[in-house]
């Protein structure tokens, strides 16, 4: 059950996404993803591609035009 | 774990990051620049009201193309990189929706026996446009955006972007000042196709709608099967 940070500060669209997905192949059930992302597309495909997956997501907009995605791996 | 359970477990440490950095109001400045926008727009009106409806209208598109966060290099890459096709689909409903307009204004004025508007944009297919779009293919992913999205995400304040843009510039001016070259050596080689001259406007139509259908229909099953494999 631990929490893992992924840095995607200033990366464009779809890095930030083919990041998680390899990240979060690399997680066990349980644990949760928090991806730090700065870019408003990656903000649409990465907890659209993970909602599909069928994880639980949460998105906060902690700063001005930075988000933070929680991706919790269900499966 | 339920999703009730993330949420307890997120907002405290939300809660101390919105305390080290506290969001601004941004209402006021939104008003201010929407006055702003439209004060222009009465100003471009005393010069053109072609001008001001231009900036209108675009104003209107870059507002939609943010919030919609719809973008045309996601349409296409999307689909091999992810399996994810929504944007795609929406591409594809744009076109259709689009073709209606079009053949509408094109076709009224057909049948007024006015000249037909926008004759001018139909350019010669040859290889040059495969090559052409493969290039600007291979750039919008790496640079993350096309035309449209690059210029909105600069406006967003996406930094690497404008360095995307900056190059859009020069790379378009460049091809600007090699046009004429490309035009008369290997462009004006092709075939002009305007399909109501092959269909007729009725046959042009059905044919538009049939392929924008099947790709459609392509779309939606490719993002199926790419969610049974994973």
């Amino acid at each position: 059950m631990s929490e893992v940070i992924l840095d995607c500060m200033g990366e464009a669209c779809p890095v930030p996404l083919i990041k998680t997905q390899k990240k979060m192949a690399t997680l066990s059930v349980g644990d949760t993803l928090i991806v730090q992302i700065d870019h408003s597309c990656a903000m649409k495909n990465v907890p659209e591609w993970a909602r599909k997956e069928g994880y639980n997501v949460e998105i906060e907009e902690v700063a001005e035009g930075e988000w933070e995605i929680f991706i919790e791996k269900t499966k | 774990m339920s999703e009730t359970s993330i949420n307890t477990r997120i907002s405290p440490r939300v809660r101390i990051d919105s305390k080290k950095n506290p969001k601004k109001n941004q209402i006021p400045v939104g008003i201010g620049i929407l006055a702003t926008m439209v004060v222009f727009a009465l100003y471009l009106a005393t010069i053109s009201s072609k001008l001001s409806l231009l900036w209108i209208a675009g104003c209107c598109f870059g507002f939609i193309l943010q919030k919609s966060r719809f973008c045309f290099t996601a349409s296409v890459r999307d689909p091999y990189l992810t399996g994810s096709t929504s944007l795609t689909k929406a591409v594809l409903i744009a076109f259709a929706i689009t073709t209606i307009g079009f053949t509408a204004i094109k076709f009224g004025a057909f049948l007024k026996g006015q000249p037909i508007p926008g004759q001018g944009f139909i350019v010669p297919i040859s290889l040059a446009t495969v090559v052409g779009a493969f290039l600007f293919g291979v750039g919008m992913v790496i640079s993350g955006g096309c035309a449209s999205g690059t210029l909105m995400r600069v406006g967003e304040g996406f930094s690497m972007q404008m360095l995307s843009l900056f190059f859009f510039v020069v790379g378009s001016l460049w091809g600007a000042h090699d046009f004429g070259w490309w035009q008369t050596n290997f462009i004006s080689t092709g075939p002009k196709v305007f399909l109501p001259d092959v269909f007729g406007w009725i046959g042009a139509l059905i044919v538009q709608f049939l392929i924008i259908g099947t790709l459609y229909i392509l779309a939606d099953k490719w993002e199926n099967k790419k969610l049974q494999d994973q």
